[in-house]
């Protein structure tokens, strides 16, 4: 009876002791994704009961990773890290991942869109790998357009992508000031929300690296055309004007709710796929569309982000987590988080499957081919903090544009020279 | 035991006629002023609960209207069930209250061989102590992170706990400002009477610096409460965590969970309004140093 | 030395040790390495590369090291004496003898408990242009609106209002302080028929002056390291107007992984703050008076 016991204490003890802990951290902290992230962890802990996945919820914004950086650095670090796919370069060439090429992760790239998969590389080798995307488009409320007597079927994608002086001249219909010359509802303000340096960038032909001559090139015309653009629409409606506009109904850090497209003091908007939940949530009665961000030569053009799933240094269990990354990456990872969170994914196979979609959402995947994504570099953050300055400049009418993007090669590509070969 | 309260009574019985009204019309006039301060000082919790309780389309309301139009109370329960407001508030409890004790003891004890003791090089090495207060926290935070992880206490409290108990450069200035003060016939002739420093410390100084000490208490307590980059970096465990990593998660990417995170807010604060209405109350029955003389 | 003097180096060291020990314990490793690191290039992880002076030779030709020490003198400037004031001001408001006063000096510190993040965002909505509480107040006075936040002119200076909000803290000293004056003192003063001003003048003010003291080096520490603002609210927008040096110098360490740099800008940091707090130190030897009853 007590040998029983005993033999039985030693399988239970070596059942646990053969489990494998894994931490896995995330900064994410939106309820439905968090969710479906669980669901991804508890299916893995299922099929794979030598591996104990364990989710720890930290706090941390995209490209600030202090917590990470503190940990790996003191050696306490998780084995597996939830990290902003844009910043891979950036913490690998720090030394801060576990390269993946070990356990020839290169045999996983044909599965992925191309852009996420490049976006894992630094210096020849991987460094994580892909996991949910997303892509920006133009969403344009149909009530303030037909409020300012514009036909929104003219927006309408099935009429192609629009084009610059299409906006303008819808936006010039809609834009109201008060009798103080404050504007009280503006149009369309291309450099609010996601209309960002790399959007209008690449909206006018842009290129942002050249990987031969490993130089920023945020001097390349098409890029200095598009802040053209952006300096002129600000000439146009009064630099310091618009940006009262923005302080006065989207502050920093304003709620969701409070986002001017949804409550009608802004009638077009870049922005991404995430957007159609707040609209969902804040603004369900509302009549919108969505349709190609607008390009002078009404060429479609997107970009995307995203995030990825990385080994940090110093991880205690890197090979059961490599395990995994293969699942939560991968098709039976990607197939949960993509349908119950309403992400985009990275995985090929799944963007044929038309049942995860819903039809707004449908538009955001089929533009994902065709998306742009940001450079991978060393220095991304740097450069994505530099063009963000010149945009400011610009759209203040502070600087012309070349100027601005002139300071930022320099700068930058100061930086980046040391990882040159 | 004098009070100041009968004090006054006594100085204004004293008062003629003319100099009394004088002084009434001179309260009306601050009492007004400070109707006007706090009034602007209190808006910001006022905007705090009144976000707290409204509805999503209320909040998307523009401009914000500054009566809610519906009272939803229940974003406060909701929000405690957003996150595990219970754990968090234990957690947050037992590092606040060591860190007051921490800072309360070491403070005082350093501050007192900081003013109320001669010895030679004193004072440089009090120099040194208010230069650790330039020292710009990014470039420690990796090192110090280090030494704890070399010490096992990553993920515990104890990195949030145990260096208060070594005095900080904030307090000990501020307490040896006040202990400066504190005329030093008293300590000598209590010395002459065979007391020694540490007695001197604990049945004089302590006693007369009371107010100051309040300070520090009421210091430390709001600082470890709201302390948010020193838990974010040392605890690794949701359930270690504390209520201000807890308000983080209020906030995703492209999302903020606005009215729950100004309820769970509210609560945060509500606890620290306490302790400070508590604590406020040394001021005023604190003995002065007059009553002393 | 004689005895005496030996005895109390001993107890004097003896009641300091705890700093003592904190000190070498948890910031002597930390500084070292920062001063050696700021002569390296590193990333944070891995082998430091030796760079010799580069680190500060590279601060010279930095527009941005040179814009952010700008905006950190502007802002410190600024924020040190109009934060006296104010904390004076609140303190001398919140020690009147009324018999509502404990809801003021409640209501006055309410801010200064407030979660950083909580405050800034309730801050952000005071500062609206269109709607805040004070361009509301400006319209009334018939003055035009600003935009506080978003005008690279203005937006240092409400840097510099939000630090108001939680003067209650150090009001909350000086209230301490002010406590702490024998009444024995007004007595004599009113007797010599003192206006209320001269009792502040005369008898307050000399004897808070160890407090000020305490503030205005705090105060200069807490400017030159501000940091939560830019963090929270501006990103360092707009144009870099509200770039601050230890936001500059943060992002360098754990945004661009220059951790070298970054401990090469601290250093140029703390060695700039320790002469002014020297400075200071010296100076207030002229008007800080520790004596009470002179």
């Amino acid at each position: 009876m007590r040998l029983k016991g005993l033999v039985f204490a030693i399988v239970l003890l070596g059942l646990a002791m053969a489990q494998t802990q894994v931490t896995f951290w995330t900064s994410s902290t939106n309820p439905i994704d968090l969710a479906a992230l669980k669901n991804i962890v508890a299916g893995f802990n299922k099929t794979n009961p030598k591996i104990a996945v364990k989710l720890v919820q930290v706090t941390g914004s995209e490209t600030d990773a202090a917590k990470l950086m503190t940990a790996v650095a003191g050696g306490t670090g998780p084995d597996v890290y939830m990290l902003d796919r844009f910043t891979i370069a950036e913490r690998a060439a720090a030394g801060l991942l576990e390269d993946l090429s070990q356990y020839k992760a290169e045999s996983l790239a044909l599965n992925y869109l191309p852009y996420a998969w490049a976006e894992t590389q630094f210096g020849g080798k991987t460094y994580g790998l892909p996991f949910d995307t997303d892509a920006r488009v133009l969403y344009y409320r149909k009530d303030m357009l037909r409020a300012a007597g514009v036909d929104p079927n003219t927006l309408d994608p099935s009429k192609g992508v629009p084009t610059i002086k299409t906006i303008q001249d819808i936006a010039a219909k809609i834009n109201k000031a008060d009798s103080s010359g404050a504007y009280t509802q503006l149009g369309f303000i291309p450099w609010f929300n996601q209309g960002w340096h790399y959007t209008w960038g690449w909206a006018f032909g842009g290129k942002f690296y050249d990987a031969k001559a490993c130089k920023v090139t945020p001097t390349d015309p098409g890029v200095v055309a598009g802040f053209q653009f952006l300096y002129d629409w600000a000439k146009n409606l009064g630099p310091q004007k618009v940006q009262t506009f923005i302080s006065t109904y989207a502050p920093p850090n304003y709620p969701p709710a409070q986002d001017p497209f949804v409550t009608g003091k802004l009638a077009m908007v870049v922005t991404g796929d995430w957007f159609l939940q707040t609209m969902k949530e804040y603004a369900p009665n509302v009549d919108y569309g969505i349709t190609y961000i607008p390009t002078p030569d009404a060429k479609k053009t997107t970009w995307a982000g995203g995030w990825s799933m990385v080994i940090p240094k110093g991880a205690k269990q890197a090979a059961a987590a490599w395990e995994f990354l293969k699942y939560i990456a991968g098709a039976p990872g990607q197939r949960v988080y993509t349908k119950e969170s309403a992400h985009l994914p990275t995985w090929r196979a799944l963007l044929n499957d038309n049942s995860l979609y819903d039809t707004r959402h449908l538009f955001f995947k089929n533009l994902l081919p065709s998306a742009n994504s940001r450079p991978p570099l060393p220095v991304g953050a740097l450069y994505w903090d530099e063009l963000t300055s010149a945009m400011n400049k610009v759209t203040l009418n502070q600087a012309e544009p070349k100027a601005a993007l002139e300071e930022v090669a320099n700068r930058v590509n100061a930086q980046l020279q040391q990882f040159c070969k | 035991m004098r009070t100041v309260e009968s004090k006054q009574a006594g100085l204004e019985r004293r008062q003629p006629g003319p100099r009394k009204s004088q002084r009434n019309q001179g309260l009306w006039i601050s009492r007004i002023i400070l109707i006007v301060a706090s009034i602007l000082y209190v808006t910001p919790i006022y905007w705090m609960i009144t976000t707290a309780v409204k509805s999503p389309t209320e909040l998307a309301v523009f401009p914000p209207t500054l009566i809610p139009g519906e009272w939803h109370w229940e974003n406060f329960a909701r929000s405690v069930e957003f996150i595990p407001f219970g754990r968090y508030l234990i957690n947050t409890l037992i590092i606040t209250f060591f860190s007051v004790v921490g800072s309360v003891i070491s403070n005082l004890i350093v501050a007192y061989g900081f003013s109320r003791i001669q010895w030679r090089g004193r004072d440089l090495i009090f120099g040194l102590v208010v230069a650790t207060i330039f020292v710009p926290f990014p470039v420690t935070v990796v090192p110090l992170f280090v030494i704890f992880a070399k010490l096992g206490w990553i993920n515990t409290f104890l990195p949030l706990i145990v260096p208060t108990f070594f005095a900080n450069p904030f307090y000990v200035f501020l307490l040896r400002q006040f202990l400066m003060q504190i005329p030093f016939e008293i300590s000598e002739s209590a010395k002459v009477d065979g007391a020694s420093e540490w007695q001197v410390l604990w049945y004089l100084i302590l006693p007369l610096a009371r107010p100051a000490i309040a300070v520090v208490a009421i210091f430390a307590a709001i600082a470890a409460w709201n302390d948010f980059f020193g838990p974010l970096i040392y605890l690794q465990d949701e359930s270690k965590y504390t209520l201000s990593i807890g308000l983080q998660m209020f906030r995703s990417t492209h999302q903020v969970q606005w009215s729950l995170m100004m309820a769970a807010s509210t609560l945060v604060v509500l606890p620290v309004i306490v302790i400070f209405l508590a604590f406020q109350r040394s001021f005023i029955e604190g003995i002065t140093l007059g009553s002393i003389k | 030395m004689t005895r005496r003097e030996r005895y109390n180096l001993l107890i004097g060291l003896l009641f300091i040790s705890p700093w003592i020990i904190g000190f070498l314990a948890f910031l002597v490793y930390p500084i070292v390495s920062s001063a050696y690191l700021s002569f390296t290039r590193f990333s944070g992880f891995g082998a430091a590369q030796w760079i010799g002076w580069g680190n500060y030779t590279r601060m010279a030709g930095d527009a941005l090291f040179w814009k952010s020490l700008y905006n950190t003198a502007y802002y410190t400037l600024l924020a040190v004496p109009i934060g006296v004031v104010v904390a004076i001001v609140l303190a001398v408001a919140m020690n009147q003898r009324l018999r509502e006063i404990p809801i003021y000096r409640a209501a006055l510190y309410l801010p200064s408990v407030l979660p950083i993040y909580a405050l800034s965002f309730i801050f952000i909505w005071l500062l609206n242009p269109r709607y805040g509480l004070i361009n509301l107040v400006l319209r009334w006075l018939g003055l035009p609106p600003i935009d506080w936040l978003g005008d690279p002119a203005w937006a240092k200076f409400s840097i510099v209002l939000l630090a108001q909000l939680g003067a209650g803290q150090y009001a909350l000293i000086f209230l301490a302080s002010i406590r702490g004056i024998p009444q024995t003192l007004y007595d004599a003063a009113e007797i010599d028929g003192a206006s209320q001003w001269h009792k502040f003048r005369f008898v307050t003010l000399p004897l808070i002056t160890p407090v000020i003291l305490y503030d205005v080096v705090i105060g200069l520490g807490l400017g030159l390291q501000v940091f939560a603002p830019s963090y929270i609210i501006t990103s360092g927008g707009p144009v870099n107007s509200t770039l601050f040096y230890v936001y500059y110098l943060y992002n360098n360490a754990f945004r661009y992984s220059q951790v070298g740099y970054a401990s090469a800008l601290s250093w140029v940091l703390f060695l700039l703050s320790v002469v002014l707090a020297y400075g200071i130190f010296r100076w207030s030897r002229r008007w800080v008076n520790y004596e009470v009853g002179t």
